[in-house]
């Protein structure tokens, strides 16, 4: 690893200014564990390195009537054990959980795992079905971007110069509301999804007013599959209307191929799983 | 290009320490190199493989994965922490009953992730055990005998 200056701002006005002041050649440091990875194998060679753990408060998770507050700096381990999260926001308490193993879930960030945008992660799938939106702060100045325009491309992100994530805010559910995320894993040694489903499902007795499904891990990254959301809306949400949701979910997908599989096998394994999550989500067997 | 080193200070295993390193110094060479602690091991070195896992402020991390600078000021446990005055440590003495260890060069990580987990929580299943070993791999694959080892605290622990 290349040696860098490390900068140990206590504001985020401080550390915003640190960024604007070496452009491209400051990265900001959280938990860690993809940057110090990134540089290890020199695919990020920074000559400044902002850490922003000295920032105070900057883990505080708060919810109230308006929604859920998780600080930039809240690692997936204590987002999975607030007692608040798991009672009123499980699927995000479960989705925390299954990030990567213990010992990175003790370490990496929710703010660090959006802003690094690998594609192969559980949270944006799950967080983008919610309707979440992070708060980018840069000086005083502060606007919220909702996660469905926060990804860009692999690794890349809406931030502009300078922005920050200091949080991010999960609106309270409609009443009715239900939600579930499933990730696919191809083996049990693999600790990354090949497919990842979030949906949520707001329900009026038996007919469904709106539907979010966000698939990732599929696509460089997370979609939202528009098509069959609309589909749903209006309708009771039958066997074969869930399936047929299924199938509009990865009609138009411009998929991956990797290591973890080809496009067509994702396409399969996608289609299954939204049918299944769907499933879950109204409380049937998945 | 040589760049300033930092002074940095922080617990390790109850004493406090003081070091002069650089900004990219990793925990786990901070650990090994600078304070002689080479219990805790060099594996995968890209947070896969779990031989470097030590307790920061209590929790389980991989050292491979930590700048030393982030550790600033907190407290350090690795596996030279665990053992008393010529006594094991009973998850050190548990592996040893069990025949928890081949090789034993993933062993402290093991134990390092043991010992967070018996921590936390007193009462665990088999299921939740592998989950919490899963970011530890053993490869004599070993882990029947390391299973056993931990279910066999956590019983002594009930009674």
């Amino acid at each position: 690893m290349r040696d860098f200056v490390f900068l140990e701002p206590r504001t985020m006005a401080e550390a915003s200014g640190m960024l604007a002041d070496h452009g491209d050649a400051a990265r900001l440091l959280a938990g860690g564990t993809a940057l110090v990875l990134l540089m290890r194998n020199r695919l990020a060679s920074p000559s400044h390195v902002v850490y922003l753990g000295g920032v105070p408060d900057l883990d505080r998770i708060v919810i109230d009537d308006d929604g859920l507050r998780m600080g930039a700096l809240a690692t997936h381990a204590a987002i999975a054990a607030h007692p608040g999260i798991r009672a009123r926001y499980p699927v995000i308490a479960d989705t925390a959980g299954v990030v990567a193993n213990p010992q990175i879930r003790n370490v990496a960030t929710i703010g660090g795992n959006l802003c690094h945008g690998d594609p192969a992660s559980d949270p944006p799938a799950c967080l983008l079905a919610l309707g979440a939106r992070v708060r980018a702060v840069r000086g005083a100045a502060a606007r919220d971007i909702a996660l469905d325009d926060f990804f860009t491309d692999y690794y890349e992100n809406a931030l502009a110069p300078g922005e920050i994530v200091a949080e991010v805010f999960v609106p309270a559910p409609p009443p009715g509301a239900r939600a579930a995320y499933t990730r696919f894993v191809t083996s049990a040694a693999e600790s990354r999804p090949l497919v990842a489903v979030g949906v949520r499902l707001t329900l009026a007795g038996a007919a469904c007013t709106e539907a979010r499904i966000a698939l990732g891990a599929v696509a460089p990254v997370p979609r939202r599959a528009t098509r069959a959301e609309t589909f749903l809306r209006g309708r009771t949400l039958t066997p074969d209307v869930v399936a047929e949701a299924a199938s509009l979910a990865v009609a138009d997908l411009d998929l991956v191929s990797d290591f973890r599989g080809s496009a067509d096998y994702r396409r399969d394994v996608a289609r299954v799983t939204v049918r299944r999550t769907l499933g879950r989500a109204l409380g049937g067997a998945a | 290009m040589s760049l300033p080193r930092h002074r940095l200070t922080l617990r390790v295993n109850g004493e406090e320490q003081e070091l002069l390193v650089e900004s990219r110094r990793l925990l786990l060479d901070a650990l090994r190199d600078d304070l002689g602690l080479t219990g805790t091991k060099r594996g995968c070195e890209e947070g896969v493989c779990g031989a470097c896992t030590v307790l920061v402020d209590g929790r389980h991390v991989r050292s491979c994965l930590l700048l030393a600078l982030q550790v600033r000021d907190r407290a350090v446990t690795t596996i030279e922490g665990l053992a008393g005055d010529g006594a094991l440590h009973p998850i050190q003495a548990a592996f040893i009953r069990a025949g928890a260890l081949q090789c034993g060069y993933c062993t402290p990580g093991f134990i390092m992730t043991t010992k967070a987990l018996l921590d936390a929580r007193a009462a665990l299943t088999e299921a939740e055990v592998r989950e919490a070993l899963s970011g530890n791999i053993c490869r004599c694959t070993g882990y029947a005998h390391i299973v056993e080892a931990i279910l066999a605290l956590t019983e002594d622990t009930k009674r």
